[in-house]
């Protein structure tokens, strides 16, 4: 066989034979070599001798130690059009001394070695190929050898067919043009295959493969072509500017590498995009102008939903003109009542609370004590009570121990006129624990009441007045709150019976809905019957009482709801009823119209007007110390009527004394009142 | 798989006039009206249909190959960039290995060429269906594609043999009947050895069927445009 390769001897041979890596050789490299170099074998068994004795002559003479090479390794090998192609290879380490490459191969079904025909062609570390030594569809098993003085080394062989190593070149003549469809703009691509590649005569079929991107992007967006060479891009960004490459691969081969970018720019092609923008613009615009009109209309009423008013001061003799003239003296003065606190029993009684709201049923008796114990655990209902309902007062703030702020006071007191009031009674009422007389409720209901209540505390209603006072009996006036409250909630008259908590405060009949929440507990639904029973009998006695009073009547033909003024309390801790007349009943001391209701304000000890609930029962009782703070027309009358709420009755001087500053708000709440301690 | 299936249905339905034709005893003349159920093809159609055959089932041959290696063929045996270990059993035909050389040859050469490679696969596809089907866990995607190939392949051979007589206006050429060794195989003992050899028939067939499909282009390469092509 011949070593030879296009008739070139290979001059490796005898050195490999020289080397000390026989075992290295392949078959054929030895056999072809010991057929060479017969006629040098002399020679070459010399230099052998020499080259083995090298290392030990000259032992690290100069320190450096030579070696034979290191195994180079062929590392791809390509063809660019299936009928050439290049090999190359990596050397490995040259152990210090020149060191020479080959190549090596052969084809399948024949044993003959050649050597590699190009070393140059292709640069450095590689072998070319050229069309008359490939051949298609058939292996190559490749070597490479790296030689140096002191010997060989062979990579390992390598099986190639050239039909799965095509790898083409880009393609060329890119080319992107901007086309436009309807007014729509697309890029039309089109290129030309690789010249070396014979696409024309099937010799190689090719397929194509673009990518776009816009420019300053880094996503490329792909397009597989197929075979063909032309393709359309659609949605473009107006005013883009674009990257384009474009590559190939053959169908059993490698994908070539990207062709150089082309750049395009698409136009601007805002039309239709900015006709859509500003049919939205317009549009928006409207429905904003509609929206601001819809505000501006109801700004009124959302104001007062969003920010509601604060009230101002209500107090009685208060004039603001006064105090922006800032002379406080005289504001003071005006605010003196000379009346107060009034000293005599009858004006006592006259100065009492103007009227009541007695609800009465027996049902309300156990609720009423139920509330008692359900004041500590308050809360501040979300009270929407309205402006027309007195039992606003029965869920003021300070019925409900504090619980509410004083905004919610305020904001009764803004309600209206008649809000106050009524809530007053309302919030004694609740007090009360006991005193669901529906008897007495009915007959106390003056015909022209529209809910067939009896007010029984009409002077807590009058917001300018405030000669309701909060000195009704605790026990009864806790009651008989509970009861107004509770009977409230009944919207016929003489229906106390069926009155129940959840009913009451589910009732929506009534427009105050919310007031008698703290009811609902039905924990307390299990009153013990005796408290109800004695309850009752205090109720009968208020009630008598205030049919007395109503037979002496002068219903208040102004209001829808007549009141009862408290006379007095007397030593049951009863409240005596009087009807009282609509406008201001306090007597001297009240110059301003009973508008105003009174409102407790919180709990003061010894200021206090305490309004004692009947404690009788003993272990429910919750006092309910209940400050009242008045403005003059208290009732500082029961202070002396009635002995028996010792700590808790409202020494109403002392606020007078204190000229109450008016610090008064103005208004008595009711329905802080404190029940005084059972005696 | 399912659009090759289709394709080959179109390609089937498409070709059924010359399967027709050649289905009838090839004495069917299109000139005369003796046998008017001969249909009609052109030259140029004929060899059109011929090369998307060739283009079918070379794709089909690759995906099988490469399934069964998958399958099969342990990691480490695997050919890298599809160098057969075994010989191909088509290594003693005399076809053309570079374009230089089939440069040199004329039509007929290719066509020939082209018969000879589809006539000695047609049975080593039926035999290796059977050995297939012995295997354990086969999957119906690969008997299928193996099946369908080796179907088509007689469909081609059809088609080559029209398109001879057609364009050399010969006479119908007699199938040349290779002893093939592989025929006499038994099964192996060895699984190894029996996948091995099965896998370079695959691999085998793979490069042939790309060979075919490269001849048959090559040649209406020559029949449109003379001079520019190879």
């Amino acid at each position: 066989m011949q070593f030879y390769c296009c008739g070139r001897p290979s001059q490796t041979s005898y050195l490999s034979r020289a080397s000390g890596h026989f075992s290295f050789v392949p078959l054929w490299v030895l056999s072809n070599s010991q057929r060479f170099v017969g006629g040098a074998m002399m020679t070459n068994v010399w230099e052998a001798v020499v080259l083995l004795l090298l290392p030990f002559l000259a032992p690290n003479a100069e320190g450096t130690q030579y070696s034979p090479p290191g195994k180079p390794a062929l590392t791809r090998c390509r063809s660019p059009e299936k009928e050439t192609f290049t090999c190359w290879w990596e050397p490995g380490s040259d152990g210090g001394l020149s060191t020479t490459y080959a190549l090596y191969y052969r084809k399948e079904n024949s044993e003959t070695v050649y050597e590699c025909p190009d070393y140059h062609t292709a640069g450095e570390n590689s072998c070319f190929f050229n069309k008359n030594d490939t051949s298609i569809w058939v292996n190559y098993n490749i070597t490479v050898v790296a030689t140096n003085a002191l010997g060989s080394s062979f990579s390992d062989p390598v099986d190639i067919d050239v039909v799965y190593i095509v790898k083409p070149n880009p393609p060329e003549e890119l080319n992107v043009t901007i086309m436009e469809d309807k007014g729509w703009p697309y890029l039309r691509v089109s290129w030309k295959p690789p010249q070396k590649a014979d696409t024309r005569s099937g010799w190689i079929t090719l397929i194509y493969e673009l990518r776009v991107k816009l420019e300053g992007e880094d996503d490329w967006e792909m397009h597989l072509a197929g075979q063909q060479k032309m393709f359309n891009i659609f949605s473009l960004r107006s005013g883009g500017s674009y990257h384009v490459q474009v590559r190939c691969k053959p169908d059993h081969g490698f994908w070539s590498e990207w062709s150089s970018a082309d750049y395009i720019k698409v136009p601007d092609y805002f039309h239709r995009e900015k006709s859509m923008w500003i049919l939205i613009t317009v549009f928006s615009t409207f429905i904003f102008l509609i929206f601001m009109c819809f505000l501006h209309m109801n700004s009124n009423s959302l104001k007062y939903y969003i920010l509601p008013p604060i009230p101002g001061p209500k107090i009685k003799g208060f004039d603001k003109q006064l105090l922006k003239n800032g002379k406080s003296d005289e504001i003071f003065c005006a605010l003196v009542v000379p009346d107060f606190p009034p000293t005599t029993s009858s004006k006592c009684e006259n100065l009492m609370v103007e009227y009541l709201e007695v609800y009465v049923s027996e049902e309300q008796e156990l609720i009423l004590e139920e509330s008692k114990e359900l004041h500590n655990s308050l809360k501040c209902e979300g009270s929407t009570s309205d402006n027309d309902s007195g039992r606003g007062s029965c869920d003021s703030h300070t019925l409900l121990m504090d619980k509410c702020g004083e905004a919610k006071g305020d904001e009764r007191q803004t309600d209206g006129e008649g809000h106050p009031m009524e809530m007053e009674a309302q919030m004694h009422q609740r007090d009360w624990k006991e005193g669901t007389l529906s008897s007495a409720y009915q007959d106390i209901v003056s015909p022209d009441m529209s809910s067939g209540r009896v007010k029984t505390w009409p002077s807590v209603f009058s917001p300018l007045h405030q000669c309701g006072s909060t000195s009704l009996n605790q026990m009864n006036s806790l009651a008989m709150a509970k009861q107004h409250c509770l009977s409230d909630n009944l919207s016929p008259p003489g229906s106390a019976s069926s009155f129940l908590p959840q009913s009451g405060r589910s009732t929506t009949e009534t427009h105050r809905p919310n007031y008698c929440e703290f009811y609902s507990s039905d924990k307390q639904l299990s009153s013990p019957k005796p408290q109800a029973q004695t309850h009752r009998k205090l109720q009968a006695h208020s009630d008598i009482n205030i049919s007395h009073k109503q037979a002496g009547l002068q219903s208040p033909a102004l209001r829808p709801t007549e009141y009862v003024e408290v006379q007095r309390v007397n030593k049951e801790d009863m409240v005596l009823l009087q009807p009282v007349e609509s406008g201001c009943v306090c007597g001297d001391g009240c110059p301003q119209v009973c508008q105003d209701y009174s409102k407790v304000k919180g709990l003061n000890s010894d200021n206090m007007l305490l309004l004692h609930r009947d404690v009788m029962e003993g272990e429910e009782v919750r006092s309910h110390c209940e400050k009242q703070e008045t403005n003059g027309c208290i009732t500082s009358h029961i202070t002396p009527a009635t002995q028996k709420p010792t700590d808790c009755i409202p020494t109403v001087t002392p606020i007078v004394q204190k000229e109450m500053g008016l610090a008064v708000s103005g208004y008595v709440d009711t329905a802080a009142m404190l029940t005084l301690p059972t005696h | 798989m399912m659009t090759a299936v289709k394709q080959s249905g179109v390609w089937a339905v498409l070709l059924w006039p010359y399967l027709l034709a050649v289905s009838i005893p090839l004495d069917c003349r299109d000139e005369q009206g003796n046998m008017s159920r001969c249909p009609f093809i052109s030259q140029e159609k004929l060899l059109d249909r011929i090369i998307q055959h060739a283009e079918l089932i070379s794709r089909i041959s690759e995906e099988s190959c490469s399934l069964f290696e998958e399958l099969f063929v342990p990691f480490p045996l695997r050919l890298q960039r599809n160098t057969v270990g075994y010989a191909c059993i088509t290594k003693a035909l005399p076809i053309p290995s570079s374009k230089s050389e089939i440069q040199q040859i004329s039509d007929k050469w290719l066509l020939q060429s082209v018969l000879m490679l589809v006539q000695s696969w047609i049975e080593p596809l039926v035999y290796l269906q059977t050995t297939l089907d012995r295997y354990d866990n086969a999957p119906d995607v690969l008997l299928n594609k193996t099946k369908w190939v080796s179907e088509k392949l007689v469909s081609l051979e059809q088609g080559v043999v029209v398109l001879i007589r057609k364009m050399l206006d010969e006479g119908t050429l007699t199938t040349t009947y290779n002893e093939q060794d592989l025929l006499q195989y038994d099964v192996l003992p060895d699984m190894l050895e029996s996948v091995m050899r099965d896998y370079t028939l695959l691999s085998c067939f793979k490069k042939d069927a790309h060979k075919m499909e490269i001849f048959l282009k090559l040649l209406k390469c020559r029949q449109t445009d003379k001079f520019n092509c190879a």
